[in-house]
């Protein structure tokens, strides 16, 4: 086997492992797979891609290359500034559309079709605005340095990877050892019942969509950087997304990442031996396979 | 007169506004005291003290906590207002730790007063103490309730309330919350509590109320509903048969 | 009225009855069953390469081409349609009603790939063509070939239409409604719910893919660009718009919304310049995904109710 499928599929499945911790959050959180998660990544990487492009207008150097990398400061605070942007798109979809389905008490599948539908109407929204053409950060090529033992990655690789493994650790610690992760790991549990124990619902429902948005945001940015801007990345990424949330147990942020990275070193391994225009299948299969053996994932609780 | 803890007014409430289960209740309850309500199933009790703690909606009326409306108030807001409720069923979080739950409690203090608050728990209920860092699902259905009381008065509520805390507890736990609530009340917290447990609730509260088709019929002392011999027939004689 | 015209209002009420017959499929799962199939195009894609296989004359680069006779094909598609949703709805069935959705949403992908890339099979991006017609020798003369084929499209929804109804009205279709409205007084009353509803979702599918069997035999020509996840968005959009629950409506919301998408498409082709053409036609499918949410919000039983009244539990949860 080469061994840069595995740094392939660590790649890839970092991207997968980030989108799929917003994707598990809000599913375990406001209890609903959220089909609309996809363009929320989509929208991340645009707003980027435009707050970079007015930033290169208008401030000289910004697009500079910095160090070995392949963009310059200004990708960083478009990075920022697209980040809360994406919140805000969330929180907006929330207060027209989810808000209301919770205030009805609306069935879940319903709210699942609702997001079907808003997933649609972004996606084609972005089409409208930016045209089907894809878009790039950054036009500078990268030299792949060699790793030792056959494998190769670019600096954006090796970075993309590094702020994956800190925003993975940076979310798992709010989790596990902040009051408003244990807030929002009781709201998970039983919603009613954190009212009642003082917690203000309305506002870690908020705290959601914000670190959802803006890791969707992170995944697309680095999406971006690393592949293309499409209005149909996030689109094509959601069944990754799905396969590694689940494959993780709905509500695990270690399970998402873990998933996530077993999926992408699955699609590395289809490229390999299959064929590249297999890839797309491969979170299916993973998908199968789970609810085959273990429904609940790797991390999930038993229902 | 003080001006009562908890004051309902022509309360209306259920799931549904077509189809309200509690129809129009007038309910004072002064500052110290100790009530139960009582009725037959599908009264409205349990309907009507969610709905004052703001888990149900309310379609009509008011209610005031200390003078002031909470009239369709969010849960976490009656809380800080004084209101602790604790539900009959599913009323911890069994995926977090006892101190974890404790925790989660405490958050509406100000940080500085928050561990005191838990260890003051902890002395109340040793039990919950010695096995503070397991899973609260992992408790008997005892030590659930002793930690669902425990962070109810955390926050030293000026009233608790309760639906039902001896549902589904064998008769020896039952005298064992309810002895606790005694304590509780003689401390000089007000109490309110739903019960089924007729006979034996009355031993303990001061006063006690009966709903009927949601609303309230009657309104005594304990030791007058005890005396009472029509409404023993009526409705403590059926009722007796649950007990 | 000119023929052209006659002809082109048959070609247009054709087109929208075989999307009643996905509408009437969906409306078992959903609206008789309460199950979110996310993957409408798959159903309807894997009936269509089925009948198309089945029917078309032997060729050298193809596997298949077996030449065999309208019905079969059509026969052949909505079986194996029902194959792949007993699959599927065996899998997941018995999980969550949301693992359904998102595993229906794998399977449109999916089947998506396997149109594109199992080229020896499904002739790859260029799909299959010369899929008989029925009433082919009619081609020459475009009013009754647009008649002719019409007539039979509608005797497929007819035929459908009348045996849907039926099962509503059997003792089948009153313990699938029981299940999707109480489950546990359903299972009380000694029901498997899952079994039904493997059931129901089994049979969605074959009308699914039997509609696809006979769009792709009247159209002739077919490729995996036809199966995009668009249509699951459109059928939605029909069977909500009519309905759920109610037949009748599958069908009428199937007409109407295929009308609604027909004419917008006119409309964009007369007022946009060619090149502004795919920017327009994107705004058209916001339109969509905003008309569902608001449908959603707005009035989730659609514009014709179902028949019999609609227990509050459907709409809202307990």
């Amino acid at each position: 086997m080469n061994p840069q499928v595995l740094i392939d599929g660590l790649i890839s499945g970092s991207m997968i492992g980030l989108g799929a911790i917003g994707l598990t959050l809000v599913y375990s959180i406001l209890r609903f797979p959220n089909f609309a998660h996809g363009e929320l990544i989509t929208w991340g990487a645009y707003f980027a891609m435009s707050v970079a492009a007015l930033l290169g207008g208008l401030v000289a150097g910004a697009t500079a290359p910095l160090g070995p990398f392949s963009f310059g400061w200004g990708l960083i605070v478009a990075a920022v500034v697209a980040m809360g942007l994406t919140a805000v798109l969330a929180l907006a979809l929330d207060t027209v559309l989810f808000k209301l389905f919770r205030q009805r008490q609306s069935v879940m599948i319903i709210v699942v079709m609702a997001s079907f539908g808003a997933s649609m109407a972004l996606r084609s929204l972005l089409e409208f605005i930016y045209t089907a053409r894809p878009g790039y950060f950054t036009r500078e090529l990268q030299i792949a340095m060699p790793l030792g033992g056959g494998m190769r990655a670019t600096p954006d690789q090796l970075l993309a990877l590094a702020m994956t493994g800190v925003l993975v650790v940076a979310v798992h610690l709010l989790l596990t050892r902040t009051p408003t992760g244990r807030a929002m790991r009781a709201v998970s549990e039983n919603p009613g019942l954190a009212g009642l124990f003082g917690v203000d619902v309305d506002k870690v429902i908020r705290t959601v969509w914000i670190l959802g948005a803006a890791l969707a945001c992170a995944a697309g940015i680095i999406a971006g950087l690393l592949v293309q801007i499409r209005p149909y990345m996030g689109f094509d990424l959601l069944l990754p997304l799905f396969a590694a949330a689940i494959l993780g147990g709905i509500g695990s942020v270690p399970g998402a990442i873990l998933g996530g990275l077993i999926v992408g070193l699955g699609e590395a391994l289809a490229v390999q031996f299959v064929g590249a225009q297999w890839r797309a299948g491969v979170a299916f299969f993973i998908l199968i396979a789970i609810l085959l053996v273990r429904p609940t994932g790797i991390f999930g609780r038993q229902a | 007169m003080s001006v009562p803890v908890i004051a309902t007014r022509g309360y209306v409430a259920g799931y549904e506004r077509d189809l309200p289960i509690v129809k129009g209740i007038d309910f004072t309850l002064a500052k110290g005291e100790f009530v139960a309500i009582f009725g037959p199933n599908g009264a409205g009790k349990s309907t009507f003290v969610k709905a004052i703690a703001g888990v149900v909606p309310c379609f009509g009326g008011t209610v005031e906590l200390d003078g002031a409306d909470i009239t369709g108030h969010k849960p976490h807001e009656i809380l800080k207002r004084g209101m602790a409720f604790v539900p009959q069923t599913e009323n911890i979080f069994t995926t977090l730790t006892i101190r974890e739950n404790l925790q989660l409690a405490s958050q509406p203090l100000p940080r500085e007063r928050q561990t005191g608050a838990i260890e003051r728990m902890f002395e109340m209920f040793p039990d919950l103490a010695r096995q503070s860092g397991r899973l609260a699902g992992a408790l008997s259905g005892g030590q659930r309730q002793m930690l669902a009381a425990a962070r109810a008065l955390l926050l030293e509520p000026s009233v608790l309330v309760l639906d039902e805390p001896s549902a589904g507890l064998s008769p020896k736990l039952v005298s064992d919350v309810f002895a606790t609530l005694k304590e509780i009340s003689q401390s000089g917290v007000t109490i309110l509590l739903v019960e089924q447990n007729v006979r034996a609730a009355l031993r303990i509260v001061e006063r006690g109320v009966v709903l009927v088709d949601g609303q309230l019929r009657y309104d005594a002392s304990a030791q007058e509903l005890i005396d009472h011999p029509n409404l023993g027939a009526l409705f403590l004689g059926a009722e007796g048969a649950h007990a | 009225m000119s023929p052209e015209l006659v002809a082109y209002g048959a070609f247009f009420l054709t087109m929208a009855l075989t999307y009643a017959i996905v509408c009437l499929g969906l409306n078992v799962q959903w609206g008789q069953t309460g199950l979110f199939n996310v993957g409408i195009a798959a159903f309807v894609a894997v009936g269509a390469y089925g009948s198309a296989i089945l029917t078309t004359p032997d060729t050298a680069d193809r596997i298949g081409g077996f030449g065999l006779p309208l019905f079969a094909g059509w026969a052949g598609g909505a079986a194996l349609a029902a194959l792949l949703a007993f699959l599927i709805g065996w899998l997941t069935i018995r999980l969550r009603a949301d693992y359904l959705a998102i595993t229906t949403f794998g399977v449109s992908v999916t089947v998506q790939l396997a149109a594109l890339n199992l080229t020896s099979l499904t002739g790859g991006p260029f799909g299959i063509s010369f899929i008989p017609r029925p009433f082919g020798d009619l081609a020459g003369n475009a009013l009754a070939f647009s008649l002719a084929n019409l007539a039979i499209v509608a005797g497929v929804v007819l035929v459908t239409y009348l045996i849907l109804e039926r099962l509503v009205r059997s003792p089948w279709g009153r313990v699938l409604r029981a299940i999707r409205e109480d489950e546990v007084a359903a299972q009380a009353l000694g029901k498997s719910p899952k079994w039904l509803r493997i059931q129901a979702f089994t049979l969605g599918g074959a009308i699914m893919g039997l509609a696809g069997a006979v769009q792709a035999h009247f159209i002739g020509f077919i490729a995996p660009e036809n199966y995009l996840p668009m249509i699951t968005f459109q059928v939605w959009a029909m069977l909500i718009v009519g309905g759920s629950g109610n037949n009748r409506g599958a069908i009428l919301g199937a007409i109407l919304v295929w009308a609604l998408w027909a004419l917008s498409g006119q409309l964009i082709e007369a007022t946009f310049p060619a090149g502004s053409q795919a920017r327009a036609a994107s705004l058209r499918l916001v339109v969509i995904g905003v008309a569902l949410c608001v449908i959603l919000l707005w009035r989730p039983q659609g514009i014709l109710r179902e028949v019999r009244t609609l227990s509050r539990h459907a709409i809202k949860g307990k």
